[in-house]
């Protein structure tokens, strides 16, 4: 944190004449959520009620844990588009082995371990394989759904040990815990972005892959490490949903997250081609997505509109980013 | 001067967010001649030059073009007035065909709206042969050399009716012969009474093409003068402001034992049979025309390139260097050519692309300790001059000298015994260049084996005790300092003469 307040002022200093430019350009998110947020507390006074906001936390926690780990993989130069499906994935194998061993820890390992091992496999096909990201996730994507299905028959699995639906549904105070589990995340990945030497790279190899490569750095390595960390969060994700509703369904769960993931990083100022972007700003991302759908839920907007709402709000946000 | 004034821009200024770039520069231009902008990096002529083409407005002076006053406003109203801008980077689209991308934006259509692939086709052949190029105009530009594709660049300009052509240092990927052919070209375009103003770092080629010249420096006008009555070391005096000694670079150092040998190393189709040896405190260097197979020598002896067939030896032991990790390992460096593409991350500060290769040396328990890199960074800012005046901005908006100076302190950071520089002053104004010569002799003189890659035969005659010249892949011939000339490097590099040693 330190050294980002000093950069701060000497770019202020430097820029002065700038310095409203210099803002907007990497906090344009921060402003966009504030606007929105501002827009909310003043269409429905319902809508600053403490619960009402532990309420749109506890509804972006799936997503933003998956936006954390998208993050990850947009910043390295990659997409993702497997999540949703891996989500569902995990979930149904986490609850099988739950019910089979009637042990949460085993379930929830599970969950994990598959979610990691699904983004290891999209690391090898295009880290190893030389596979565009977009290709090799859209496979993993159709695959995944698809054992999914083919494990639950089409339907839901449902957890049969009474303790799993606490993961999600208990509170350390007055805060839910997938609202912690996504806070507490958020700052480790934020610690690991600007703090290790993967974050160093993962920026290194999004912005330049050939002059990291140059640098002798395991670029393959890295791009395997980024997607292995995206499907593990992708399992944790698969632990709130199931726990959530002590139950996943391998058809509907999940359905279209990868498309919010993506809205959120690209809202919060993440570069589509890589090496630019920041943690923070999926952060804000999430919460404005987050704050909108409550919004439109609060002021009775039709369901069937509120994807127009939601389209129009991600495409006024990037327009009005700075770009190179 | 008078009527023959073609183009007279009188005090131009120019800033970019508060820095004056332009400081009223006036510059003139007469019918049917080569005009030479000349300048350190970040002296303003691409400005200057983006002024004229419209791509950058003034904040005041104004363009008087043929006696009348014009504002380009856009590129296109420069273009409507025969202003042909050549850039610098190749703008071609590499998956169209070559008249395609000739004619892209411009295409002849028959009166149907239909292409006319025919007619296109046939002035591709014409303009390009006038180049002294012959290519099928319905080949794609992604499997044609660089320099051919640079030629292609130049082409797309001379296709339409100009009277003006700005050519930003077009013979960078050029071979000589090429060169060659260019300028034949472009005499014959100042005989049809066409206006070229050329912007080159190569007081060479500036000698041998230019009628006058005018020097910018730090955004103004420093003089001009016609080239027959000028000395060029008086230029480049203008350029930099002080008078840069070209010679007393070299030192021999006290060389001493072999640390890299090469052994039969091939790679199939880009080199053959490459045997050498080098020595701590030596500077090596390998010279040859575009396409003699040096930068692949070197990207497979840095494990960039895989496929090859030989033996490495660092300091006496076998070594399998299949990533540029390994060779870091075995204590090679590499300063890459193309540093855009190639060396510097863009979106990373100054600072981290100097501890990029060696972060373990700021590490504690696995956290980066900001604090140290910023120390070490301002060590090597000191030894190496490197001129940044807040190490944590992008390593962009350096200038090529200062992000070349900051490549090098990555690799001395590592701590490499053997450092390979390609083509290491490229697209750098002279005064860093001589910094860089400088520090490649330093390091040299603190025992560090260096390699120096380069087209260039005065640059590598300049810094290097141990000469090679490369020939389609193969070493062709080795020479001594004392014994090297660029006439006789010339010879071996387009095989005129091969094979016998000059190395005792």
């Amino acid at each position: 944190m330190a050294n980002i307040r000093t950069r701060t002022n000497e770019d202020r200093t430097l820029w002065k004449g700038i310095n409203l430019n210099w803002i907007w350009s990497e906090y344009s998110v921060l402003i966009a959520f504030i606007i929105i947020f501002a827009v909310a507390t003043i269409m429905n006074d319902r809508f600053l009620h403490f619960q009402n906001q532990m309420n749109i936390l506890m509804q972006v926690s799936t997503i933003g844990v998956i936006a954390l780990g998208m993050t990850l993989v947009m910043l390295s130069g990659g997409i993702d588009l497997s999540v949703g499906s891996v989500l569902a994935m995990a979930g149904v194998f986490s609850i099988l082995s739950l019910n089979a061993s009637e042990s949460i820890l085993v379930g929830v390992l599970t969950a994990l371990a598959v979610g990691a091992l699904a983004g290891f496999i999209n690391g090898l096909l295009v880290a190893k394989g030389k596979i565009a990201s977009f290709i090799a996730t859209l496979g993993m994507m159709a695959g995944a759904r698809s054992i999914a299905l083919y494990l639950a028959d089409g339907g839901s699995q449902a957890a049969e040990v009474g303790g799993f639906m606490y993961i999600s549904n208990s509170a350390l105070g007055a805060i839910d815990t997938p609202i912690i589990i996504f806070l507490f995340l958020t700052l480790i990945i934020y610690i690991v972005m600007q703090k290790t030497r993967f974050g160093r790279y993962v920026y290194a190899l999004g912005s330049n892959e050939k002059a990291t490569l140059l640098s002798a750095i395991r670029v393959d390595r890295i791009k395997i490490g980024v997607y292995t960390l995206c499907g593990l969060l992708v399992g944790v994700a698969a632990l709130i949903e199931t726990s959530r509703l002590n139950s996943i369904s391998s058809s509907s769960s999940g359905n279209l997250y990868e498309l919010d993931a993506i809205a959120a990083v690209i809202i919060g100022g993440t570069r589509m081609t890589g090496g630019k972007g920041k943690v923070i700003g999926t952060f804000f991302g999430v919460l404005l997505l987050g704050v909108l759908n409550n919004m439109m839920n609060l002021m009775n907007i039709s369901p069937h509109l509120q994807g127009l709402v939601k389209g129009l709000i991600i495409i006024i946000a990037v327009l009005f980013q700075k770009r190179d | 001067m008078g009527q023959d004034t073609v183009l007279e821009m009188k005090g131009i200024k120019k800033s970019f967010n508060q820095v004056d770039v332009l400081h009223g520069v006036d510059f003139s231009l007469q019918k049917g001649e080569i005009h030479a902008l000349l300048g350190e990096n970040g002296a303003g002529k691409s400005t200057l030059m983006n002024i004229l083409g419209g791509i950058h407005q003034p904040d005041e002076g104004e363009i008087v073009l043929n006696g009348q006053p014009i504002s380009m406003d856009t590129p296109r109203t420069s273009q409507e007035q025969g202003i042909r801008f050549i850039h610098q980077e190749l703008n071609v689209v590499t998956d169209l065909t070559v008249y395609e991308n000739l004619f892209l934006g411009a295409e002849i259509r028959n009166k149907w709206g239909m292409l006319n692939v025919k007619e296109m086709c046939n002035h591709t052949e014409e303009v390009l042969a006038k180049l002294g190029i012959y290519v099928n105009p319905k080949a794609y530009v992604r499997d044609l050399e660089t320099s051919y594709k640079q030629m292609i660049e130049i082409a797309k300009a001379l296709l339409k009716d100009s009277q003006l052509i700005i050519m930003d240092e077009p013979t960078t990927s050029l071979t000589d012969n090429e060169v060659g052919r260019l300028f034949a070209f472009m005499k014959s375009l100042k005989e049809s009474g066409i206006s070229i103003i050329y912007i080159s770092h190569k007081l060479k080629e500036i000698q041998a093409i230019c009628d006058r010249y005018t020097v910018l420096r730090d955004g103004s006008f420093v003089g001009k003068g016609t080239i027959e009555n000028t000395d060029l070391n008086d230029i480049t005096k203008l350029m930099v402001g002080k008078s840069v000694s070209t010679d007393a670079l070299y030192h021999r150092n006290a060389i001493g034992e072999p640390i890299l040998h090469v052994r039969d190393l091939t790679s199939d189709g880009n080199f053959q049979n490459i045997n050498f040896s080098v020595s701590k405190g030596e500077v090596v260097g390998f010279t040859g025309l575009a396409g003699d197979g040096r930068t692949e020598l070197f990207e497979s002896i840095f494990g960039f390139r895989k496929k090859n067939q030989g033996t490495i030896e660092v300091g006496g032991q076998s070594v399998k260097i299949n990533h540029p990790k390994k060779a870091l390992q075995a204590g090679i460096g590499f300063v890459p050519k193309n540093r855009k593409e190639n060396a510097i991350v863009k979106d990373l500060s100054v600072i981290e692309n100097m501890s990029l290769s060696s972060i373990k040396h700021f590490e504690k328990k696995g956290w980066i300790q900001a604090r140290k890199e910023r120390h070490k960074f301002e060590d090597y800012q000191r030894e190496l001059n490197i001129k940044v005046h807040n190490p944590k901005i992008t390593i962009d908006s350096l200038s090529g000298g200062n992000q070349q100076k900051v490549v090098i302190s990555k690799w001395l950071e590592v701590n490499a015994d053997i450092l390979i520089f390609d083509n290491p002053t490229q697209g750098i104004d002279v005064g860093a260049k001589n910094e860089i010569y400088q520090h490649i002799m330093n390091l040299a003189e603190q025992g560090k084996a260096i390699i120096v890659l380069s087209s260039e035969a005065p640059e590598i005659l300049r810094i290097c005790d141990r000469i090679f010249v490369m020939y389609q892949g193969e070493l062709t011939g080795e020479f001594n300092r004392e014994d090297a000339t660029e006439e006789l490097l010339m010879e071996y590099a387009t095989g005129a003469k091969k094979g016998e040693k000059q190395v005792g």
